[in-house]
């Protein structure tokens, strides 16, 4: 039987594999991950933009993508060719990006693997709520010279 | 005459994407809508011929959206684009009346050759 660490970090991986095919079949532009790492929840590790997905059902936590303006900036320009877009835009596409992450891995999870809509923030937002006891695992990536977190956190 | 389209999804930068890739079909854009409940009341007010919907929205979903878009008019040609990318939901889609579906991540090509196949297929 598989025990709960092999489970997390397969988890992890379709999660790794999911944020790889987004970046290379959209731009064409292969991310590179970093060597990902576990951290308690004693906050969060953010940069300025991020789209936060919940997950319940078969497994409850949150994933979210983090990143400065310049790669959400960079993705829009890309996808529809506005070069200066507003917050409005960038917190869309930092919730965008977390949306179509979280639901490709139910292509291996099933749909019993559930995902919320989107909750984007610039910053550290004071009201939200991580649960606690939530062990956090990083995967630090850089894609088109920008860096960024993808965090998963599972119970 | 151009077949209208209507365009849901919570994403704005994912709505511009699909209007932009779609910009050399026949078609006229009628409409964007953010959730659900905006699209059936597009759909009752200016009746499009083809609808791209999302299915993780606020408000109503994507498949409670297209039950209520079959309810209105079931000849309506929705496309399905969303990230759920397990077996079950495009099937239960499908069963409710979809004419196509698509995973996201979606490029220009994969668009391209999915609204080929929509729109050959209705004689266009």
């Amino acid at each position: 039987m598989e025990s709960r660490k092999e489970e997390f970090e397969a988890t992890c991986n379709l999660f790794i594999n999911s944020v790889s095919n987004y970046f290379k079949h959209l731009t064409e532009i292969d991310s590179d991950m970093k060597v990902p790492y576990l951290k308690e929840s004693d906050g969060l590790v953010l940069k300025d933009f991020t789209g936060m997905i919940g997950i319940s059902g078969s497994r409850k936590g949150f994933v979210y993508i983090s990143a400065n303006r310049e790669m959400f900036a960079d993705l829009i320009n890309m996808f529809i060719g506005i070069e200066d877009p507003s917050e409005e835009d960038i917190l869309d596409m930092a919730g965008e990006i977390s949306n179509v992450v979280a639901g490709n891995v139910r292509a291996n999870l099933g749909a019993n693997f559930m995902i919320s809509v989107p909750t984007v923030f610039e910053g550290m937002p004071p009201e939200l709520n991580i649960p606690e006891n939530v062990s956090m695992y990083v995967i630090p990536i850089k894609w088109n010279n920008h860096e960024a977190f993808v965090v998963l956190g599972l119970d | 005459m151009k077949k209208k389209l209507l365009i849901v999804d919570d994403s704005s930068v994912m709505r511009r994407t699909i209007e932009k890739n779609l910009a050399d079909y026949d078609l006229e854009i009628i409409g964007q809508a953010a959730n659900g409940v905006e699209a059936v009341q597009m759909v009752m007010d200016k009746r499009p011929d083809v609808v791209t919907l999302d299915i993780t929205m606020p408000e109503m979903d994507g498949i409670a959206c297209l039950e209520e878009i079959m309810k209105i008019n079931p000849e309506t040609k929705v496309m399905i684009i969303t990230a759920l990318a397990d077996k079950l939901t495009g099937l239960i889609a499908l069963d409710k009346g979809a004419r196509g579906f698509m995973y996201k991540p979606v490029n220009a090509d994969d668009l391209a050759r999915s609204f080929d196949k929509l729109l050959k297929r209705d004689g266009e």
